[in-house]
């Protein structure tokens, strides 16, 4: 299973998108309620709705910090056993958020031999442009 | 997705890393509890429990022949679980347009 790599440029300089990631309230603003430090090692957990199979808690641990270039840390709920990570880097106009989740293929030695043979991998690509197309539309 | 169950969810029968060793080893060719039970080092209680909860969420496809039954996977129903990974994706780029927004409001 390949990763999921989403990226985004935002017009806001690196420093000001490094505290949205690392600023535990600011974190909580876009992405979930936390109790998130910028410490390698930490141990944290992200908190949201219950759904079968997952108790609605994501744990966590801080491994890479690297102000303000990148940030990474584990991504353990439900079957998951993943590592997220984001990279930020300079631009003319502000700042390239490359967002990468990775290790599905973790979830179960099954997922990489199964979903390729159903070339599910061409269809998420597809999936997920017809997504972004609509939010451009949408902007 | 239409909403499934707790006991039909696919997701939820692949959380246990018991499930998961039996359908690798279901993968690889069809096999009967006792074959499971002797691979795994498990008891074959233990095993048919299991295979009672892959069965229920349609992972599982059983052929029987003589007094014996074989099981393997059925290898469709995982898509399920390809779906839910797909809604990660639509959730990242989802939190990245609310990061964007969240900037917006902070330089205001």
């Amino acid at each position: 299973m390949r990763d999921i790599v989403v990226a985004r440029e935002v017009a806001f300089p690196r420093e000001m998108v490094w505290a949205a990631l690392t600023d535990s309230r600011q974190l909580a603003a876009w992405l979930m309620p936390n109790d998130f430090r910028p410490e390698i090692g930490h141990r944290f957990t992200f908190t949201t709705k219950p759904a079968p199979g997952f108790d609605g808690v994501v744990r966590c641990q801080v491994f890479d910090l690297r102000a303000p270039e990148r940030l990474a840390f584990s991504w353990q709920g439900g079957a998951l056993d993943t590592v997220v990570s984001f990279d930020l880097a300079q631009t003319a106009g502000g700042t390239r958020i490359t967002l990468r989740h990775a290790g599905f293929a973790g979830a179960s030695n099954l997922l990489p031999r199964v979903i390729l043979g159903f070339g599910w991998a061409s269809l998420l690509s597809r999936k997920l442009v017809a997504h972004l197309d609509g939010c451009r539309l949408g902007a | 997705m239409s909403r499934v169950s707790s006991e039909q969810d696919p997701f939820r029968a692949i959380a246990d890393a018991n499930r998961r060793r039996m359908l690798d080893l279901m993968l690889a060719q069809e096999r009967t509890v006792g074959e499971l039970a002797g691979l795994l080092g498990i008891a074959q209680p233990s095993v048919s429990q299991h295979m009672a909860v892959l069965r229920l969420a349609g992972l599982v496809d059983e052929r029987q022949e003589g007094r014996r039954t074989f099981y393997s996977v059925r290898a469709a129903d995982l898509r399920g679980v390809a779906e839910w990974i797909a809604k990660y994706e639509v959730f990242w780029a989802e939190r990245l347009d609310a990061l964007a927004a969240h900037l917006a409001r902070q330089r205001q």
